[in-house]
């Protein structure tokens, strides 16, 4: 096989693949990602078959089980120990996945739909909407956002579905000012101009030419707004403004009060602790992953 | 330059006006007003109906706000409903707390941060590259609460070598004439109160300082890759400047644009950190003011303390963006 037929062949394999399955391939390759599918899938599989893993009810007490005022640590019989009222850290643990999924996907839902109307609509109608959405996006941007989920939460009090507003809300103006930006750049391309100029209504080339083309700095934001939200949603859950029952498995709940028993019982703040990083660094590798497989400055390269 | 400036002050105006009617409205919507939680749940209709009246809270909206623009105009927030001390004497207090653990916490990120991205980045693909990329990786993977209970318990509960809560130990006898301690210890000249300050700093700056640690790291790793391919640094090195010389005057110099811009961000996102290491340490800052004023319903402390970190907040970036100015002479603001 000569030189030039080896070449061709490489630019044919090449040359159909459109920019998802490229990112796909490359995705594939990078080893960072595929740790953090492994972490993700598995956070996800604990959450789902909960039921199925705890050996015990996550809210059930048993008191007769603590030794000197409080809990034992990892056994046999309870693989992280009991907590401080008797209950199995294991079951809590494993519960706790359901709560920081489904508050975490909730919240970026949230945030990532109110954001992108918003910056869809600033972005593409411009003016005095955009100049209206975009300050109120400011306003929203200069309270420090962990004060402004406490705020939010305050007015609504606590409780599971108040954290996943709290939370998405914080994130309305990242996924705004994103999809305005990307829709900007997007609108002077050639492509819309055409589009224009053969009578394409405003909603149509807003939904199928210009969206699909700045959605994707969109997904890479929403993988790590995952991050962050689970993040978020445990440290309020450690500030006390977490579920209102006390003994729902949250993970950043459980956190609350182990400072008091960490001279005899660590296990109660480590298991928790690294249930979150373990969740929070899968969704982040994925993020990167993303980030790197569709940056066009990157397509195109190994 | 200065036009910029103008024009960025000026924009800061409609911000603030909209962020206070904002603070005020929501502050009025929170469940139960001060005078429930001063009284608690035994509190007559008529002692609630006269302590609203005391402050004011029995008259229109408008009213109130209006009045209470007129008051801060004139640098007056009120006095907290819970302690009944006017708000500015506590944030004189509370703002010097988190500004010196802030501080810290960035000085920590950053003398640690830019070296370990600038050898990761000279050393690419090696043990040290892998472990400045797990490092950063685990900055923001890591909720900054969690990390300073793992601090406190290795650190103060196992080691017993640093304390674990609070600015200053409560024997230790110093004057507070600016209330950043460790500036009242050199003040007084006293040696081992400024020994005991730096103890009681160091643990919440560096959980406070992991995650612009991480990103300082990543950003200036990313940045120095980019930079030392450039044709002028190799130009540089063709025509013989000293390595070092390339490396500080080529290299770092232009991949500082990116990490003084990332800085500037980081410094706004303290603030929020520090409302979780602050109630992590019990230390007597601008976080855990807000967090107990948000329970006791102390509305004159919540509008005058969001209000100023929100002001912060707003101030820090513009600075950044001056400073980006600045240190970028290839962009100009018009």
């Amino acid at each position: 096989m000569s030189v030039a037929e080896l070449e061709s062949r490489e630019i044919q394999l090449e040359a159909p693949s459109g920019l998802w399955r490229e990112a796909w391939q490359r995705l594939r390759r990078n080893p960072g990602a595929i740790v953090g599918f492994v972490l993700v899938i598995t956070f996800a599989l604990v959450a789902l078959f909960a039921p199925l893993i705890a050996p015990d009810d996550p809210r059930a007490q048993d008191l007769s089980l603590l030794r000197e005022g409080c809990c034992p640590g990892p056994s046999t019989e309870h693989w992280f120990g009991v907590d401080a009222l008797g209950r199995d850290e294991f079951s809590r643990v494993v519960y706790g996945a359901r709560f920081s999924l489904l508050i975490g996907v909730v919240a970026v839902a949230v945030g990532l739909s109110v954001g992108l109307v918003l910056g869809a609509i600033a972005g593409y109608i411009g003016g005095f909407v955009d100049s209206l959405i975009m300050r109120l996006m400011d306003i929203m941007l200069s309270i420090p956002g962990l004060l402004l989920a406490i705020g939010i939460v305050a007015a609504l009090g606590p409780g599971l579905t108040q954290i996943m507003i709290a939370v998405g809300a914080t994130q309305i103006p990242i996924f705004a000012r994103l999809l305005r930006g990307s829709i900007l750049a997007q609108r002077e391309n050639d492509f819309v101009l055409a589009a224009r100029a053969v009578g394409v209504p405003r909603r149509i080339i807003l939904a199928s030419h210009i969206l699909p083309n700045a959605i994707s700095p969109v997904i890479v934001q929403g993988t790590l707004a995952l991050a962050t939200a689970i993040i978020d949603v445990a440290g309020l859950g450690f500030l006390g403004l977490g579920p209102q029952d006390p003994s729902t498995p949250e993970w950043g709940t459980m956190l609350t009060n182990t400072t008091r028993y960490l001279q005899t019982a660590p296990h109660l703040a480590i298991i928790p602790g690294v249930a979150i990083v373990i969740s929070v660094l899968g969704f982040n590798l994925i993020g990167d992953g993303l980030r790197e497989a569709l940056d066009p400055k990157l397509r195109g390269r190994g | 330059m200065l036009r910029f400036v103008v024009r960025r002050l000026v924009l800061l105006i409609p911000i603030l006006i909209g962020l206070s009617i904002l603070v005020f409205l929501w502050i009025r919507l929170l469940p139960g007003g001060p005078a429930q939680a001063l009284l608690g749940e035994r509190g007559t209709d008529a002692q609630v109906a006269q302590i609203e009246r005391q402050y004011g809270l029995d008259e229109p909206i408008h009213v109130q706000y209006w009045k209470y623009v007129q008051k801060v105009a004139r640098g007056d927030f009120g006095n907290s409903i819970g302690t009944r001390r006017p708000v500015t004497d506590e944030l004189k207090q509370r703002f010097p707390a988190t500004i010196e653990l802030a501080f810290a916490a960035m000085l920590f990120s950053v003398l640690l941060g830019i070296p370990l991205g600038f050898f990761a980045a000279k050393k690419y693909g090696t043990a040290l590259d892998h472990a400045s990329l797990v490092v950063s990786l685990l900055g923001i993977s890591i909720p900054i609460f969690f990390l300073a209970i793992i601090l406190k318990y290795v650190f103060a509960v196992k080691l017993g070598w640093l304390p674990t809560v609070g600015r200053i130990s409560v024997l230790i006898d110093l004057e507070h004439p600016t209330n950043f301690y460790v500036l009242d210890a050199i003040i007084a000249g006293n040696m081992s109160a400024l020994w005991d300050v730096l103890k009681h700093l160091i643990l919440p700056a560096v959980a406070l300082g992991s995650i612009p640690l991480a990103v300082i790291a990543r950003i200036t790793r990313a940045a120095v890759l980019d930079v030392q391919n450039e044709d002028y640094v190799r130009t540089a090195r063709a025509k013989g400047v000293a390595p070092r010389l390339v490396d500080t005057r080529h290299i770092l110099r232009n991949a500082l644009l990116p990490i003084a811009t990332i800085i500037g961000l980081q410094t706004g996102l303290l603030l929020s950190g520090a409302v979780l290491t602050e109630t992590v340490f019990a230390w007597p800052g601008l976080g855990t003011w807000l967090v107990t004023a948000i329970e006791a319903r102390d509305f004159p402390v919540l509008q005058g303390g969001i209000l100023f970190v929100s002001v912060v907040f707003v101030l820090v970036n513009l600075l950044v963006d001056v400073m980006y100015a600045v240190i970028n002479p290839r962009i100009r603001y018009s």
